[in-house]
């Protein structure tokens, strides 16, 4: 190919300066919203059915968490999946379901149910379990369902089984996509062993799983009195199974997939749900993508596959002491704790933990959500900002005390009181949480205006009762131009005691007309006095909230 | 070079630029819609998929660990230690699976002081319900350069050296009838011969005689049978943080020389401070000939010094028919999943008679130490000791006890 010569590309070169730099936009230009803003669900608008399979590698995903630092490192990066109003859409990531709309207990107590579990005969041992620390096996119901199934380590009860049920309800409820995981009870006598099913000896060399191999899975599980085992049975995911998916960069082979892992709110926002839950092994190994066929597309269906290393058990006993406040390498803790004679002492030291065994190490009172760390310091993690903060921690915060009470109920613990510990310490947990989140920047929520000229908001962090309310308001009104972007004050700036105002006059009625309100503290926290910007567009049913930008 | 006005990076620059405008095939004023805008930015991509390469490094990587690490049967590095003192050492194995839980095993080490080791071994394990394990072994040894002080506490500094070569095969049942409880019995045959040293000490023959060297130019071949127990609660043997082991291993030499019979035993307790925080590990051995009169060549009497035992000391440093040794370690963590560092204190003593043992004559020495490990090993430690014979480094592929 001929090479465009220096003279010519800085010719063309300076023609599309020129193009760029002659106005505030060129004719044509993007408006600041499209007609279909907000957006409620992220499009897949690509087939991605030639995507394949990888496998991320534990160890190789481990040190590049901890020894590099993945993905975009440009601090302060805005979300790149939220939509205008600051909301996380719909997606193949997320569905949007607490907070978002009512959600009965009953409903967050079911969770990701879609069944009542295995059919209760005809279980038969498919493959033996390769993956992770707990015991288990893959296994086929009467009706032909495959479940994977992983018990409680021995010498450690109900724990594992219990933390799975319970976390599995909380991420649904959150909005991510996850296993259907049941209780169930296995007795080894009613097991059979399909002709297929193979096993890998440490020798490496395939062969068919015998019942001395489910013998010594059951050798490490914990028994019951009556010989049986408890289990959790997780049903196998719809798709074709991809392979985990990392906290940062995109899927080479995805289409649809144009969103830097580490700049998506969803992502970002497991820095709080995980200091809420104690999620601290945030490896690619526990997430799953799947290929699911969508509208004659497929389409790439991202799951938290396994949210069992969660509150104070690991998949075989209590969590590590220092798990939730030390990634597993930190150089300068390192070097300063090794020089010190192990001071100062690590706060994890001194923690105390519920006397519960069934829960592990997992509490409330010294927990200190600014401060939770996962194992691995997380790409998405490290990207999060305030308002990505904030969004998350509203969800966390709508867990009614009730509903989270209902939810530890579920995960059938022997003793009741475990269930409500661990209730109690999420509770603890939610309400430090709000109070260090919340405020941090400006909460104005659920802005509305009604056709009568009524403005009303809320004060997300005052109706949390983390925060008191400031002693008043600044609305700033502006008629607002979304071809150009620009705007023109509509009257002078109010000032109101409680969350609500009255439009000036002035206030355009025309449909399709758009005004920016502008609503911050006075004498409230500094975050507070930076205004939430509105922006509220007149249709014939009245004004619709098109933007809201917290933090630009 | 063509000749050009503008100057290089200007134009690189602007070519950059140019192919950026052009190549916007979607810019997002081209859109009428969000969804729209997004379609394009997908549609973009779909031009150019393809799946995840990943980079050298990480292929080099995942090739070591896949192949040499994780692959059962093949080639793999080995690190391990011929014999005491034998300096930094290097080695490969090539293992064959044959059985579930079953395979033989070659391998070759090599030291930096020339010390030699080649083995051939076969071991079974998990068997009568994971409860017993079998090993059978034949191998060559060869350490050409072992330092010598003579016999007891007093022995002076100055050393002499012999080159000591083992040729042994044999095996071994390891038996765990209940958790942390093991036995073990094994019986091996055992060829020594001796040389002179390699290196640049003198001959031990040209100091001692066979009174102060007891064997001293005899090359025995033994029947080696050994019984022990133990209560083993650590997490590991390799690592632990808590937990303990009491031990007592029985030891008998026949057909040599002099029959003779030899006992071990052994008590480490790890007392976790504040979480772990702090590791107070303490450990008491004693090592003795139990048949008063057999003689008992000196390169298998019971020995102090070395990086297991004391440390401030060179390997192989007191020998006598009986050992003492105890020694207390302040461990803290600064990384609980890595990194360990320790101040220690050894002190222990050997002598003829076992009621010799006193603690005013005991020698001692204290250092500091870091260990690089994992949840189960320790692949490196690092220490530092010191004692009146001077400052000893110690670089070790295991824990210290």
């Amino acid at each position: 190919m001929r090479r465009m010569s220096h003279a010519a590309a800085i010719g063309l070169a300076a023609a599309a300066v020129v193009v760029l730099l002659a106005g505030p936009r060129p004719q044509g230009a993007a408006p600041r919203f499209f007609h279909d803003d907000p957006l409620t669900r992220e499009p897949d608008t690509q087939d991605a059915s030639k995507v394949q399979p990888w496998d991320i590698d534990l160890a190789l995903d481990l040190a590049t968490n901890l020894f590099s630092r993945p993905g975009d490192t440009t601090a302060g990066v805005r979300a790149r999946n939220v939509n205008t109003i600051d909301e996380v859409p719909d997606s193949s990531w997320f569905t949007n379901r607490i907070l978002a709309r009512p959600l009965s207990i009953e409903e967050v107590v079911r969770g990701p149910l879609g069944s009542d579990g295995p059919a209760p005969d005809g279980w038969t041992v498919t493959r033996a379990k390769e993956a992770g620390a707990s015991p288990g096996f893959t296994m086929k119901d009467g009706a032909g369902e495959t479940w994977f199934v992983s018990f409680d380590p021995r010498g450690f009860p109900e724990a594992v089984t219990g933390g799975v049920v319970v976390a599995n309800k909380i991420f649904w409820a959150l909005g991510y996509y996850q296993v259907e995981n049941h209780l169930i009870t296995v007795r080894p006598d009613r097991l059979a062993i399909a002709d297929t099913a193979r096993f890998r000896p440490p020798s490496g060399v395939r062969r068919r799983l015998r019942r001395g191999d489910l013998d010594d899975v059951f050798r490490r599980s914990q028994r019951n009195a009556d010989g049986s085992y408890r289990a959790v049975a997780g049903r196998a995911i719809p798709g074709k199974v991809l392979g985990g998916f990392r906290y940062f960069g995109t899927r080479p082979d995805d289409p649809n997939d144009v969103v830097p892992h580490e700049h998506r709110r969803e992502l970002r926002a497991l820095k709080v749900f995980g200091a809420w839950t104690n999620l601290v092994d945030m490896k690619a190994g526990n997430t799953l993508d799947t290929l699911v066929q969508v509208d004659g597309r497929g389409i790439v269906r991202h799951y938290l596959q396994d949210v069992g290393s969660t509150f104070g058990s690991s998949a075989i006993g209590a969590r590590d002491p220092d798990e939730g406040y030390d990634y597993l390498y930190q150089r300068g803790p390192l070097l300063k704790r090794a020089l010190l004679l192990g001071f100062p002492l690590p706060v994890w030291a001194t923690v105390p933990y519920p006397d519960e065994e069934l829960i592990g190490r997992f509490e409330g009172k010294v927990f200190d959500p600014l401060r939770w760390k996962p194992r691995a310091p997380t790409a998405a993690f490290l990207r999060a900002r305030p308002d990505d903060h904030f969004w998350a921690a509203r969800r966390v915060a709508a867990f009614s005390d009730e509903m989270i009470y209902a939810i530890t109920r579920t995960g059938e613990f022997s003793d009741p009181l475990a269930a409500a510990t661990l209730a109690k310490v999420l509770v603890e947990r939610r309400d430090k949480i709000a109070r260090a989140y919340l405020p941090a920047v400006n909460p104005i929520v659920d802005v509305a205006l009604s056709t009568d000229g009524a403005l009303t908001f809320a004060n997300a962090a005052v109706d949390a009762k983390v925060a008191a309310a400031p002693p008043s308001y600044a609305i700033e009104w502006a008629r607002f131009d979304n071809a150009t972007g620009e705007s023109a004050p509509i009257g002078q700036r109010t000032l109101v005691t409680t969350p609500r105002a009255s439009a000036p006059a002035g206030l355009p009625a025309e449909p399709g007309a758009w005004v920016r309100v502008q609503i911050a503290a006075v004498d409230g926290p500094p975050a507070w006095r930076r205004p939430v910007s509105a922006y509220l567009r007149r249709t014939p049913a009245g004004w619709a909230l098109v933007g809201l930008e917290r933090q630009p | 070079m063509g000749s050009s006005l503008v100057p290089r990076w200007m134009s690189r620059a602007a070519s950059c630029l140019a192919a950026a405008v052009l190549s916007a095939a979607s810019p997002v004023w081209a859109q009428s819609s969000r969804t729209e805008a997004i379609a394009a930015e997908q549609a973009d991509k779909a031009k150019d998929l393809q799946p995840r390469v990943p980079p050298g490094a990480e292929r080099a990587v995942k090739w070591v660990k896949d192949e040499l690490i994780d692959e059962p049967s093949g080639l793999y590095p080995y690190f391990g230690s011929v014999y005491a003192g034998g300096g930094f050492t290097v080695g490969a194995g090539y293992r064959r699976y044959y059985g579930d839980n079953t395979h033989w095993d070659a391998k070759v080490l090599q030291s930096i002081k020339n010390y030699r080791l080649i083995e051939l071994s076969t071991d079974s394990w998990n068997h009568a319900g994971g409860r017993l394990d079998l090993h059978a072994r034949a191998g060559w040894r060869d350490a050409p350069d072992v330092p010598f002080y003579g016999l007891g506490i007093d022995s002076p500094a100055t050393m002499a050296g012999f080159g000591v070569t083992q040729v042994y095969a044999g095996g071994e049942v390891a038996w765990r009838p209940l958790a942390n409880v093991h036995l073990q019995g094994g019986v091996m045959h055992e060829d020594y011969s001796t040389a002179p040293p390699s290196g640049a000490r003198l001959p031990v023959q040209s100091i001692f005689d066979a009174f102060t060297a007891p064997g001293l130019g005899l090359e025995p071949a033994y029947w080696h049978s050994t019984a022990s127990v133990g209560y083993d609660w650590r997490p590991a043997a390799g690592y632990a943080r808590r937990g303990g082991l009491y031990e007592i291993r029985y030891h008998r030499y026949a057909g040599g020389v002099d029959d003779f019979d030899r006992v071990e035993g052994e008590v480490v307790q790890h007392v976790p401070l504040v979480r772990e925080n702090w590791v107070l590990s303490l450990r008491g051995r004693t090592d003795a000939i139990l048949t008063d009169q057999a003689l008992v060549p000196y390169y298998l009497l019971p020995a102090l010094g070395g990086g297991s035992t004391l440390r401030g000391y060179s390997s192989w440093r007191f020998r006598d028919r009986n050992a003492a040794l105890t020694t207390a370690e302040l461990r803290w963590i600064p990384n609980r999943n890595m990194l360990d560092v320790a101040l220690f204190y050894d002190t222990g003593m050997v002598a003829p008679e076992f009621g010799d043992l006193a603690l005013n004559r005991f020698k001692s020495d204290a250092g500091i130490g870091v260990r690089f490990h994992g949840p189960r090993s320790t692949p490196l430690r690092i220490e530092v000791a010191k004692s009146r014979e001077g400052l000893h480094v110690i670089f070790a592929g295991s824990a210290a006890f």
